[in-house]
């Protein structure tokens, strides 16, 4: 029963946070840092 | 049905990550954490499923991954020599039998801990791999600390649900590995960006970082109780508020006095008189025997080579009804008996050579993310603010990881070898983004010249 709880609870995480992870691009490719972007304090730079 | 859970569990995760490429990495982290065709009956036992994983995580890098950003550092390179002196000295092994089973799943280890770095890019993959580790490293903790809750725990009596007391199922290694990651989960649950920080991260973070501290008192375990003292004074020397944490952690310690089972404070009451402790003795005459060992074969005797060792010593103990106590010297022969260190283990397996690279590779993975800790401190800005607290959770981690390996043959654990794993991504990251940060433009804005200054 505890055993199921506990493996239940950590996978459950698991697999919201790797889902959650379908949905952001910047896993794979980040907007580079280089200082001539101007979009330095956009959204997205900040993940 | 347990079987069933898991084979759709990682189904769904290998499914999903035909989509996204890197969660083949997360995949084989899990499978390696967790071990699930451990926990389940037969089904996933038969099958390969941490070989596939670690195919599909290899190939995917190899064939879609960005690896303009890849750097292979000096860390990888010690890794791979180690890798390289594990095999030859496996190949001339004392006992070649049980050196080879060793090996099996040590060059695994070793090998993902080198590639690892490699697909690590992106903050958010830096984030997504800390958190992987911590939840699969839950699924351990938070049974053992409902466990010990209810019943108390006790020396090898703990059920940590596999039996066979190896890997981050055994006592002690859990309990080093359950503190170690405490930092950690407090960097997740304020910097996180895939739980973002809010009452359910902060209730579940601080729940998990009590589990963590109960398992060293659920598997009553010396090594894990250094550890916890070893944290509290870690977090007060980085703590601008001492004095605060430190009467907290004081408060707490008291406390929880009266409502730590028996068979803890017995066991926690032998740290001191070591000498009456068979354990403790063992360990001394495991370390010297490997001392001596390594003058004749300085370069090792393979895995396992504490296998010939044989030693007899005087154990000193009283016994008797109190005020009428009287010491008893009993003589001891013990034989085979494990390292129960890993920097002797090192020694005693890779001889001088080993020791040298393994501990090369601690030393500058300490030194490395101490320097990103010093060079981001300042930088609060919400691009850079989350970097200084990661270091220091991963150096604090990574300390408490080496005080418990003095005690423990967790040389070649694979949870550690990602921790390092972490940092060595985190450094070629961070090297990476100073680099174009470097990258002089030709029309600079006002406010990127003032951070790249900062730096």
């Amino acid at each position: 029963m505890i055993d199921t709880f506990s493996i239940l609870l950590s996978h459950g995480l698991v697999l919201i946070a790797c889902w959650r992870l379908l949905s952001r691009p910047e896993l794979d490719e980040e907007p580079h840092a280089a200082p001539s972007e101007p979009a330095q304090d956009s959204p997205s730079s900040d993940a | 049905m347990r079987d069933i859970f898991f084979l759709l569990f990682l189904a769904s995760l290998l499914g999903i990550a035909f989509k996204r490429p890197f969660l083949f990495v997360l995949a084989y982290a899990y499978i390696d954490i967790v071990s699930p065709q451990r926990l389940s009956y037969i089904l996933l036992n038969s099958i390969p499923i941490s070989a596939i994983t670690f195919a599909c995580a290899f190939l995917a890098w190899a064939a879609v991954d960005d690896k303009r950003d890849s750097r292979f550092s000096w860390r990888q390179l010690l890794m791979l020599l180690l890798l390289i002196l594990c095999g030859y000295t496996t190949s001339n092994a004392d006992f070649p039998v049980e050196a080879a089973h060793k090996w099996d799943w040590v060059w695994k280890s070793l090998v993902f801990a080198i590639f690892l770095p490699l697909t690590l890019r992106t903050r958010l993959r830096i984030e997504s791999l800390a958190l992987i580790m911590v939840l699969c490293a839950s699924t351990i903790i938070v049974t053992g600390a409902i466990k010990t809750v209810l019943s108390g725990g006790g020396y090898g009596e703990l059920n940590l649900m596999v039996d066979d007391n190896s890997g981050l199922y055994e006592g002690s290694t859990i309990s080093t590995i359950a503190i170690a990651i405490i930092p950690l989960i407090f960097w997740l649950a304020r910097y996180g960006t895939i739980f973002k920080p809010d009452w359910r991260v902060r209730i579940y973070a601080t729940a998990l970082t009590g589990a963590c501290l109960l398992i060293p008192i659920g598997t009553v375990t010396r090594t894990g109780l250094l550890c916890i003292i070893f944290l509290g004074g870690l977090i007060l020397w980085r703590s601008e508020k001492r004095i605060l944490y430190g009467s907290a952690i004081a408060g707490l310690a008291l406390v929880s006095i009266p409502f730590l089972p028996a068979s803890f404070t017995e066991r926690m009451g032998t740290i001191q008189n070591y000498q009456a402790d068979q354990s403790a003795s063992t360990r001394l005459e495991v370390w010297k025997w490997t001392l001596d060992y390594v003058k004749t074969h300085p370069t090792g005797g393979g895995f396992d080579a504490y296998r010939s060792n044989s030693f007899t010593y005087d154990a000193v103990r009283t016994e008797g009804p109190e005020g009428n106590e009287r010491t008893v010297r009993e003589r001891i022969t013990e034989k085979e008996r494990a390292y129960h260190s890993a920097y002797f283990e090192l020694l005693g397996e890779q001889g001088y050579p080993g020791l040298i690279m393994w501990l090369l590779i601690h030393i500058i993975s300490l030194v490395s993310t101490h320097r990103i800790y010093a060079l981001y401190k300042k930088r609060t800005d919400s691009e850079h603010a989350w970097i200084s607290p990661l270091a220091l959770a991963l150096q604090q981690g990574h300390l408490i990881y080496l005080l418990g390996a003095v005690f423990i043959g967790v040389a070649y654990q694979p949870f550690m070898f990602m921790l390092l794993a972490l940092q060595i991504g985190l450094s070629t990251y961070l090297g990476r983004r100073r680099k174009e940060e470097r990258a002089a433009p030709i029309f600079p804005s006002p406010t990127a010249t003032a951070e790249s200054t900062a730096a």
